[in-house]
Formats: C-alpha cells, structure tokens, sequence
C-alpha cells in the first residue's frame, strides 16, 4: 500500500488554495476532482450477510485498489455492523463538493443505512484505511416519523444529511434529515408529497430535486413478483421538487416504458437541468430535461434495452437497468443490465440523442464472460462507480438480497465479486480488466454479497456542485 | 404464562428444540438460546426470517392438527406474506408468538421458496 496523504487523512490531495473561496471538502467544480482527485486507491463496498447462512452481521468492506501494493484487490478492513440483519444497501457521505464553501466541513463520516433494518449507522473514516463505527440510530427512533426502509444519502450543502425512505412498511415513503452532529432533525418534507420513493438527486443552482419510485417494503423486500407489477404495485413515476421548499412541482408518469425507475442522475454540472434515470423493469433509460419556454420539465425515452429470448426461459428476459452513472466530464453515460449480464456505455454528448459507444457482455444470464481468473461470476454486473478521471469503470454483483436468491441463487453460496472495465474515453471503449478481481467468496465468516462502491475522496455518484 | 415446544427443523437434519412464551416471539425466543435464524425489518415486512408450519399440536386434552393461524398469534401484520403463502403453512417468525406446539421448517431456503423467477 502506497502512502499516499488519502489514506491516512479526511482531506483530499488537492491544494484547496488553488480555487477561489474553495475551503471546504471536495472539489470546486466537476472538472477539478478529474484533475486533482488523483487515482483511487481504497473502495468503500457495503457487503452482507442479511438472509444467508452465516451467521454475522454485515460490513463495510475497505477493498485496497492500488496496482502498487501487496494487498491489492484484497479486502484489506471489515467495518462489522453491532447487528445482524440489515441489508446494507447504498450508504454517502456527510460532506460532499456541495459543500466546498464550508470551511471546518470534512467529508469524513459515511451514513451508512440498513435497509430492512431502518438503522442507521455513522463511520469515521478520517482514517480512510481503518474508518470505525462511531455511532448508530436505532430503528425506533427512524419509526417515530413514520419512516421506515432508508436507501439514497446525500448531504445538504450546509451540513445536513437527506436520506430518502422508502416506507412506513405500507405507502407513502418520504425524506428524513439529520443534522451534522447526526441527529434526526425530523421529516424533511411534508407528508403526503409522493406515494413512492427511492433514489433522488438535486441541482442546488437550478433549485431542483428529482426522485424515483421503487414501491413499497412489504412489496419489493420479500421478493420480484409480476403479479405486484400487475397490480400496480411497482412505480413509475419521477418527481420534480422544489429544493428550497421541499415540495413536489411537477410529476411525470413515465408510462408503461417507464416501470421501476430507479437510479437517476442530474449531469454534474450544475448548471445544466438534463439528467437520466434507468427504468429497471422496462429497461430503458428516460433523458429528462427542463423545457424553459413552457418552465417545466420534460422526459423522453433515450435508449431501449429489448428483452431477449432464453432458450430454457419461458418469456423474453429484460435486461433489468439496475445501475447507472454520469462520468465526471458528462460526456458518458454507464448503466448495467443485471439479467443480461452486460455493462454498457453511451456518449451523451447531446444528451438528448444519446450514442451507443460499447459494451461488456460478462456474467448474468446471457454474458459471454462468465469466469475471471478461473472465478465462476454467477450473476450480473450490478452496482457501478467510475474513477474521477473516467478511465476505470468498478462493479459489484448483488442487487438485493432476496432477488438476488430468485434471479441468482448461487451467488448466496458463492459470494459477489467485484470486476473493473478499463475505459478509453477518446475512443469509447471498454476491456475487460481479466487481473482485476475482488471476491467476497473468501470472506473469514463465509461468502458475502457487495453491493454499492464509494470512493473516499468523491465520486461519479455522491457528488453535488453548486 | 404458557409455553409451547417448536422444534426447529432446518433443511441440512439439523434440529433444536425451543420453549417459547406466549408473549414473546420465535425469533426472539431462538436468540435468547443462542441460535441464528435469519431476519431483516423484525416488523413483519421483509419476509427474511420465513419459516414453514410442518406440525402443530394442542394441548394433550386436545390432540389435533392445527392450521399455521391456530398455532400463532401475530405481534404485527404479516406484511411480507401474500394469502397463498399463509394458506400454504408459511410464518413470519419475528411477529409470531406461537398457541401450540409446533415443528417448523427454519433457514433462509424458506424464504426462498417463497418466491420464483417469474421469467424461468
């Protein structure tokens, strides 16, 4: 392991005195962090154990990624949760580059949720090789604002924390705020707003929000079930806030296209009002986008993933759009197809004619590549994150624990792994990185899955400018 | 406060016997003893810690088969189960504190029966 300042410090490498009234954590603009963020060298990867065999609580795997050291693509820490049981899902930080005009702000905690728990946990990791647990918020104490099943963090440019919910255990879901001592501040919005929720992403400079909609827990937890899809269980809606006063202006009902829209993502810039969002089910991907003549957002299907006959299966299989992102530059749009077993690359260049550029059929249910390094890969490419400087593209194999066990159930015996892609910018290509593995296969309890990756410095899916 | 024998039957023959209170649940009977059985939300919505009616008995003066609803009453809704799988013997362990004796089908295979890909 090199000694590089980033593991052993909250701040990142770059010189902040470089930027104008850039004193607090992060980068001043989407083109700084490609330029000093330097290389990543740990992953932060949510791993866990919820309804498996082993008997452990889950973790936060420190994964080392640095080609120069001896532990490289080794799980090199294990933050263990006090409990078993949560399902640790997606986790953020509390300081981000929307904050990069706070001074004494560090991005150095990880709000890390359990998502059947309702538990939520905060890391230090101002030792970014051996962060340690430092506090936990019980689920009673979430319960009490009729809140329930936390899933996206991000924090507010002045300190805040905004987690979206996914429940009561029935309808609606909303947002819960703590403030930066973690404490829960209350409900962030007032009740009623939406009926479903799930991933969110805003654009501070364009005083907007933008939220999706899985369903609710008692729905998707114990497992995918079409007769729910038929009975409109499932979301298909985005929503349009107004950031200041946390209410929703606009909601577009995307249509039957537009099933389970879940991961969306605001272009980095903050000026721009474009964004994407992935339709799991329908697996297409929507470019929504502010239309200033008529002041109100607009969405439009950009790209069709067609289902695909299985010779063994008895009706075509979607890919399911699990995962997507936005390269630093906004130049790249990634996403993955978890049945289909492929990861892809489309330049948004005019994001409202998206251009396919590559993709990698690995794993899953179709993927050509289905060992590396003689490692069985079980199921498909899942969660992404990409390098600052868009060169590498990381994924992790688990989606959720019990569709995991419908669509994959080898992978509870076997673990997840986590794979890298090689990306050639200029010329939009991506190559397989056949060196690269991190297996969750070998954990010391026993296999484990692994879900999101953050880098701890910032990355394509945590950060906000303003 | 009456307890009930569940003997918990997991897929590999391993087994153990629990006595479990009327007012307290399987799952939490089975961690005062010690033993692992897999849970999520504890609120009866995940489905994670699923298990499956096999047997259940009355008392001796009543010796006979009961149905998964005779043998437990539930702390909470059972969110996570649609009537198919109640009508088919399955339990949400967290929320279910049990009337009769009973032998139950435990281990996260239980849960996984629960629900099939739709497209295979």
């Amino acid at each position: 392991m090199s000694d590089s300042p980033t593991q052993g410090s909250a701040q990142p490498e770059h010189d902040h005195e470089h930027h104008h009234n850039h004193e607090g954590p992060g980068y001043a603009t989407p083109q700084a962090a490609i330029e000093e963020g330097g290389r990543e060298k740990l992953a932060y990867v949510m791993s866990l154990y919820v309804g498996t065999d082993v008997d452990a609580p889950d973790f936060v795997a420190v994964v080392d990624l640095d080609p120069e050291s001896d532990t490289y693509c080794e799980i090199v820490d294990r933050i263990e949760m006090p409990n078993r049981g949560d399902e640790l899902h997606h986790f953020g930080w509390n300081a981000c580059s929307s904050s990069c005009h706070m001074e004494g702000l560090e991005r150095q905690h990880l709000i890390v949720p359990g998502q059947r728990s309702s538990r939520l946990h905060v890391i230090d990791a101002a030792d970014r090789r051996n962060p340690e647990l430092v506090e936990v918020i019980e689920p009673e104490e979430v319960f009490e604002y009729d809140l329930s099943a936390p899933h996206t963090v991000h924090c507010v440019p002045d300190g805040q924390i905004l987690i979206s919910m996914l429940g009561d255990a029935d309808l609606p879901g909303g947002f819960l705020e703590l403030n930066e001592d973690f404490e829960i501040e209350g409900r962030w919005e007032p009740p009623g707003e939406i009926e479903m929720n799930y991933d969110y992403w805003y654009q501070p400079r364009q005083n907007v929000m933008v939220s999706t909609e899985w369903a609710a827990p008692k729905t998707y937890y114990p497992a995918f079930d079409l007769e729910d899809v038929e009975e409109g269980k499932y979301g298909q809606k985005i929503h349009f806030w107004d950031w200041e006063d946390g209410t929703v202006e606009q909601t577009i009902d995307l249509g039957e296209e537009g099933q389970i829209p879940l991961e969306v993502r605001f272009l980095h810039t903050p000026e721009s009002t474009h964004g994407f969002v992935g339709t799991a089910l329908s697996s297409n991907m929507f470019h929504f986008w502010r239309d200033e003549e008529a002041g109100e957002y607009r969405a439009e299907k950009a790209i069709d993933f067609e289902a695909r006959e299985h010779p063994d299966w008895d009706m075509p299989v979607p890919g399911l759009t699990t995962d997507i992102l936005i390269s630093l530059d906004d130049r790249y749009l990634f996403g993955s197809n978890w049945l289909h077993g492929e990861v892809w690359m489309y330049d948004i260049s005019d994001p409202s004619n998206p251009r396919r550029a590559d993709s990698l059929s690995v794993g899953g249910t179709f993927g050509d590549v289905r060992e590396v390094q003689g490692r069985e890969i079980v199921a498909g490419p899942q969660m992404l994150q990409l390098s600052l400087d868009g060169e590498r593209l990381y994924w992790t194999t688990s989606l959720f624990s019990s569709w995991d066990d419908q669509f994959y159930p080898e992978e509870a015996e076997r673990g997840s792994v986590m794979l890298k892609a090689d990306v050639d910018p200029r010329t939009g290509t991506l190559e397989l990185d056949e060196d690269f593995l991190v297996d969750w296969g070998e954990c010391p309890a026993g296999p484990a899955r692994a879900h999101e990756i953050r880098w701890p410095d910032g990355d394509c899916t945590s950060d906000v400018w303003q | 406060m009456d307890r009930h024998e569940i003997r918990l039957e997991w897929p590999t023959g391993r087994t153990r016997t629990l006595a479990v209170r009327e007012d307290e649940t399987v799952l939490e009977a089975a961690g005062r003893d010690g033993i692992g059985l897999p849970y999520g939300c504890r609120t009866g919505a995940c489905g994670t810690c699923a298990g499956r009616l096999l047997e259940a008995t009355g008392h001796e003066s009543d010796d006979r088969t009961l149905d998964v609803d005779d043998a437990f009453a539930y702390r909470r809704c059972q969110r996570a189960l649609k009537d198919r799988h109640r009508a088919d013997g399955y339990v949400l362990l967290c929320v279910a504190e049990p009337r009769a004796d009973c032998r139950l089908a435990v281990g996260p295979s239980v849960h996984t029966e629960l629900v099939e890909n739709p497209w295979k």
